[in-house]
């Protein structure tokens, strides 16, 4: 077992609790309840539940129907004396309990979250300073098509016009000449060259590893059009593998060009290989290719300390000493970036009788584009002009802006400086809803002209912007993070009970489950409810083997409908179903902790106590689902575990590696389970395709994909935007067919809409 | 480039960096008394052979006058040692200049590759290291004598490829170091991170203002983060205040700005190179370095000498065009000249410890990837040795018997106390280090 799988075990394994004798009478008295509460529970859980520090830290929340709240108080409260609050009395305090703030819709009636003021996340940060400069040269992201790169063939070893053979696009670069040539009837194999051009696209944010495998001479350069990330122009003796290593921004497509040339070499041969981050060595693969021509964009590498996610998702919530210094670190990289780069983001030379001025310009601009909204004359006196003067260089003064324009709070702390609503602010909120970014050029141009206080065009916007390529990353980002698959490890499994499951299988099933996300999201009906129901898998030939289904050899992913009737969505892509198993059998604790936050949207607690589960405590030949069901029989476990294990035997007949079973060890497989909801109603499941039914038409499982969708475009909590915003999201959800993107439009637009909350009222202010 | 005022600069160096881990610090830039005299090498490559009957002595011994060529270095003959017979004997693949440039400071083969030059075989990288980064990496092992860079390599007119015409220096088999030719990058690499620093400091007065400014509108819960914000920005002007106020032995170098890496511009960036040489030598930055004018095979046209045919195609001409040997005379002097300010910059500037100047310290090696440029004989290869701090016997004229260049290395690696028994290819290592003390 692997350290990730323990500790996610231990959290979703030892529930703690109370436990609980049946009732039959429920109504509680509040009143009464409230003075037994005073006496006997208020000590360690505080008056209102909020947790005392040495006692009881945890606020008494949860989502435990009254009835069962009453049975665990019957049966283990107080924790000292267990038989002082029991029958009629528990009941009371339950009621009290629930009704005050222990239920969510009590939670919900207490807490009146605010709108807080945020810095920039890092995401924020990295991709709002690579777009800063995008706007000068050009977008860095071209849109999806074609795949592979554009080659271009020589029978010469120099890129001679004259000695052009061919131009075709070839999907990888992975060629083995031996001792002849590309085309023997026209190229010679003495001499000859190739250049390979195009995009290429960063599936995620991280470092990227590239080797180029050659006997003979060649260049590559990344996201560079002047300096090669890597030179092996000389061919030397054996060093005919070259690595480099680079970071790149996900979701983005970078200029990517290989040189390559032989010259009486013996033999000529030429392979790319890259790991991008979390993948394995492999040729880097077609689908991450593109013919087109992207420009270069500035990629930070400053490495940045983790953002706050203690309220479940990422924000800015947080600075410290080492983010300072990372911000710091960043304005100089980007400093020097803009000295490296003059030419092309001034659009001029040295030597040009206008060259100060346009560096001048392109200071002001820039320092506009930061802050996201034109500078008043007085800032724009403090900011750029004062640095443009006697005595500093052109080149220095503009370093100096644009340290200060990313050092400045105003660029940090988005909403810091609107005085109060306006096209601007709406402008900075959807650029930051949807792409974690910086409004572009269209977005700027309409928030000049004031076209954003009409909402038919913020509207227009805000569909326009889901089609960017930083949409899709961003949606990704947040798909992974709903699926509680953004901080796994990738799974790997006991090479004796799984010999295929290798690590180029692994990787195969984590790009199989991209592939259905994006396919699902980024189809015309964008429908929530087919990544639970979708009977789509994607599979290649490797995975086709693996899950012993007949295709075609054709070294694509492609959708394939298998299993049909067994198979749904995410529930039970191999890739899920493997990230939440242990090295050599299923995990129906961590399958259902991931069923019940993911799917069905319901919030658990983390156990104060840690059981953890050991093969070896079980006599041979139990089932997973008799051991699992034996390791949390204790009363005080079922007040988690009654919700966990329905859930998590729903997938029992799919083993460690998501393949299909009718049996384990010779016996067969019981997948059922008695579920009750929120609300007590009772449900019976089947299969896992009985859980996605269920969840897909359950309005808490879609209020909970809406409010984590919500968190992670907005990163405020929901409710602080008024109680009926959840609600009515969940009414237009439903009523356009359940559209993921419509859904992000229309929190986008409503959030960009209402005015930034940070600034004191007026009352406030007195 | 910033044209750097000299009190400013001062002002400057007082900030350092030990607390701003973004701006790695400058751990040499402070002096304490060294605990052997220093030594320093500075290996200064001009290309295409010589003329050698303009540029060796006739004479051998103490007695010796110097031709044309060398005349520039006159005021230093009592501390020149003039090593005529020394002899590039590496073979194997690639052309005399291939190996006259890329096995002149290695002693060892080329790999086999794709390069081809002339008719020979094509060829690769070396397979071995360079002297100059052998003792670099003997300096840099021991507390004593490592310094930030350890080695810095210099280049004027070197054009922008990489082969084995470019590269003298090698970290390793199949490791070429390509020399900095822009003055203004290397200045970049040498003082960026204090300029960085002052640019820092101007603008935090304005971050820190501006916090203030924008936190008086806030609701009481957000004001906390901005002030929690101002406060690290507080701090960090203060760590830039408070770097010990080291002083440096020598200023930085004022250029005049927009230089170009051009062909014209090759006496002006020379000086600029040699500046920032003995600069940062005196600065303690590193106590080796290579200054490569252009590449074998270079074609610099010294327009300013009234030469306007490229380098290595005058140098293909024969013995008898007087026109073209007196054109390869001036050039050859030219670089001459250029040695000489560098060796009067050393002599002129005093050793930080007082003991005497940087030049009885820091022995200067001129060389060349040929004999003779007509005929790439890879023979009698230009050795001018200038300077002091390795025990040798100066003020003299050898001539050797076809010695193996290898031998010299070991002499190099022996006097700063490196004692290995081989260098580059060990055939050509018998006799072991050359004895010139």
């Amino acid at each position: 077992m692997t350290g990730i799988l323990k500790r996610r075990f231990r959290v979703g394994a030892g529930l703690f609790f109370l436990c609980f004798i049946v009732s039959r009478s429920m109504a509680g008295d509040v009143e009464r309840g409230r003075n037994l509460y005073r006496k006997w529970c208020a000590e360690c859980h505080g008056d209102r539940g909020q947790g005392v520090p040495g006692k009881h830290r945890e606020p008494l929340h949860g989502s435990l129907s009254l009835e069962k709240l009453a049975q665990l108080i019957d049966k283990t409260m107080p924790e000292d004396a267990p038989e002082k609050c029991v029958g009629q009395d528990a009941k009371d305090v339950a009621q009290f309990i629930h009704e005050s703030f222990y239920s969510r819709s009590a939670r919900i009636r207490n807490e009146r979250p605010r709108v807080e003021l945020l810095r920039l996340s890092n995401r924020q940060f990295a991709h709002s300073v690579a777009d800063l400069f995008v706007h000068f040269t050009g977008p860095g992201a071209v849109a999806r098509g074609q795949e592979g790169l554009k080659a271009t063939y020589y029978n010469a070893r120099g890129p001679n016009r004259d000695k052009k053979v061919e131009e075709r696009v070839d999907a990888t670069v992975d060629f083995q000449y031996g001792t002849s040539s590309p085309d023997p009837a026209r190229i010679g194999a003495e001499e000859f060259s190739v250049q390979w051009q195009g995009g290429l696209v960063a599936p995620e944010t991280g470092l990227y590893e590239f080797e180029v495998r050659s006997p003979n001479g060649l260049r590559l350069w990344v996201n560079d059009e002047q300096d090669p990330l890597i030179d092996g122009w000389v061919a030397s003796g054996n060093s005919s593998e070259h690595r480099a290593s680079l970071r790149l921004l996900g979701g983005r497509t970078y200029p990517l060009r290989l040189s390559f040339f032989k010259f009486k070499d013996k033999t000529a041969s030429i392979v790319l290989r890259w790991k991008p981050p979390r993948g394995i060595w492999e040729t880097l693969p077609a689908r991450c290719l593109t013919p087109a021509q992207p420009t270069p964009t500035f990629v930070l590498s400053t490495p940045f300390p983790a953002d706050d996610a203690s309220v479940g998702y990422e924000r800015g919530s947080t600075i410290s000493k080492a983010w300072d210094e990372a911000v710091t670190g960043s304005a100089i990289e980007a400093a020097h970036y803009s000295l490296k780069h003059l030419d092309r983001l001034t659009q001029s030379k040295e030597g040009d009788t206008n060259r100060v001025n346009k560096i001048r310009a392109f200071a002001r601009s820039f320092s506009e584009r930061a802050l996201r909204r034109p500078l008043s004359p007085e800032q724009r006196v403090l900011l750029v002009d004062r640095f443009f003067e006697p005595g500093l260089s052109a080149e220095e003064s503009l370093k100096r802006v644009v340290m200060l324009a990313i050092k400045s709070p105003r660029f940090l702390y988005p909403g810091l400086q609107a005085p109060s609503h306006d096209s601007f602010a709406a402008a900075e909120k959807l650029a930051l809803a949807l792409w974690d970014s910086v409004p572009d050029n269209s977005l700027s141009e309409a928030a000049r002209a004031n076209r954003l206080e009409d909402p038919a065009a913020v509207q227009a916007q805000a569909s326009r912007m889901m089609r960017d390529p930083r949409a899709r990353s961003k949606m990704r980002h947040f798909l992974w993070h709903w699926l509680h698959l953004d901080h796994v490890e990738e799974p790997a499994k006991d090479p004796a009970t799984f010999p295929d499951f290798t690590p180029e299988l692994s990787n195969d099933l984590r790009v199989s489950l991209d592939l259905f996300l994006d396919h699902v999201v980024w189809s015309d009906s964008s429908d929530f409810r087919r990544l639970l129901l979708s009977e789509d898998t994607f599979l290649n030939p490797r995975l086709a083997k693996f899950f012993n289904v007949e295709l075609e050899a054709i070294p694509h992913f492609r959708p394939t409908r298998f299993e049909a009737g067994r198979r749904a969505g995410v529930l039970t892509h191999p890739y899920v179903l493997a990230a939440f198993a242990y090295a050599k059998t299923t995990s129906p604790i961590h399958r259902g902790v991931f069923l019940s936050r993911s799917v069905v949207g319901r919030p658990l607690r983390p156990p104060p106590e840690a059981v953890s589960f050991e093969e070896a405590d079980f006599e041979p030949g139990l089932s997973m689902r008799e051991k699992i069901t034996r390791l949390t029989r204790p009363e005080n476990c079922q007040g988690c575990h009654s919700i966990i294990n329905p859930l998590g035997f729903s997938l029992e007949h799919f083993d460690a590696v998501g393949r299909y079973r009718e049996s384990e060890s010779g016996r067969p497989i019981d997948a059922s389970g008695d579920y009750e909801t929120e609300e007590g109603r009772g449900v019976r499941f089947q299969s896992a395709r009985d859980v996605a039914v269920f969840a897909a038409e359950s309005p808490q499982a879609q209020e909970a994909f809406i409010e984590a969708l919500f968190h992670h475009l907005v990163q405020q909590p929901v409710r602080a935007f008024g109680d009926d915003l959840l609600p009515s999201l969940r009414e237009g959800f439903a009523s356009a067919r359940f559209n993921v993107q419509e859904l992000a439009i229309q929190i986008a637009l409503r959030t960009s809409a209402s005015p930034s909350t940070p600034l004191k009222t007026k009352a406030k202010s007195k | 480039m910033n044209a750097m005022r000299r009190r400013e600069f001062v002002r400057q160096l007082g900030v350092s960096s030990a607390s701003l881990p973004f701006l790695a610090g400058l751990p040499s830039l402070g002096f304490g008394s060294p605990v052997r005299p220093r030594q320093r090498l500075v290996v200064v490559f001009t290309p295409n052979g010589t003329i050698p009957p303009a540029f060796w002595p006739d004479e051998e011994g103490t007695g010796f006058k110097l031709k044309e060529i060398m005349k520039p270095l006159e005021s230093f003959k009592n501390r020149m040692l003039v090593l005529h017979g020394l002899c590039n004997k590496v073979r194997g693949d690639g052309d005399n200049h291939m190996r006259g440039m890329s096995c002149l400071l290695t002693g060892i083969e080329l790999f086999p590759g794709n390069i081809q030059g002339g008719s020979h075989t094509p060829a690769g990288w070396a397979s071995g290291i360079s002297i100059d980064q052998e003792i670099k990496n003997y300096f840099q092992k021991q507390d004593a004598t490592r310094t930030r860079f350890g080695s810095l390599e210099f280049g004027v007119g070197v054009t922008d490829r990489a082969d084995p015409w470019t590269r003298m220096s090698y970290a390793g088999p199949n490791q070429p170091i390509a020399p900095i030719s822009d003055p203004y990058q290397m200045y970049r690499k040498l003082y960026g991170q204090a300029r960085d620093r002052e640019s820092l400091r101007s603008v935090l007065d304005d971050v820190r203002e501006d916090l203030k400014k924008a936190r008086k509108h806030l609701a009481a819960e957000d004001r906390r983060l901005l002030e929690e914000h101002e406060a690290l920005v507080k701090q960090m002007e203060r760590e830039i205040k408070m770097q010990p106020a080291t002083k440096p032995v020598a200023a930085r170098p004022v250029f005049q700005e927009g230089i170009a890496d051009q062909n014209d511009n090759v006496p002006r960036l020379s000086r600029m190179q040699i500046d920032l040489l003995v600069n940062s030598f005196a600065n303690d930055m590193a106590r080796v370095a290579t200054l490569q004018y252009t590449k074998s095979v270079g074609q610099a046209k010294m327009n300013w000498l009234g030469v306007s045919e490229g380098h290595h195609t005058l140098s293909h001409e024969k013995d008898e065009n007087d026109m073209a040997k007196e054109d390869l005379v001036k050039i050859n002097t030219w670089f001459a000249g250029e040695i000489r300010y560098l060796l009067e910059k050393l002599s002129s500037t005093p050793e930080p410890d007082d003991s005497g100047s940087m030049l009885d310290h820091t022995l200067v090696v001129w060389t060349n990837e040929l004999g003779k440029g007509n005929s790439h004989t890879l023979d009698n290869i230009p050795f001018v040795l200038v300077g002091g701090g390795f025990g040798f016997a100066m003020g003299r004229s050898l001539k050797l018997n076809k010695v193996p260049h290898n031998r010299l290395h070991l002499a190099l690696a022996h006097a700063v106390g490196h004692k290995i028994q081989v260098f580059g290819k060990t055939s050509l290592c018998d006799d072991g280090p050359l004895a010139l003390s």
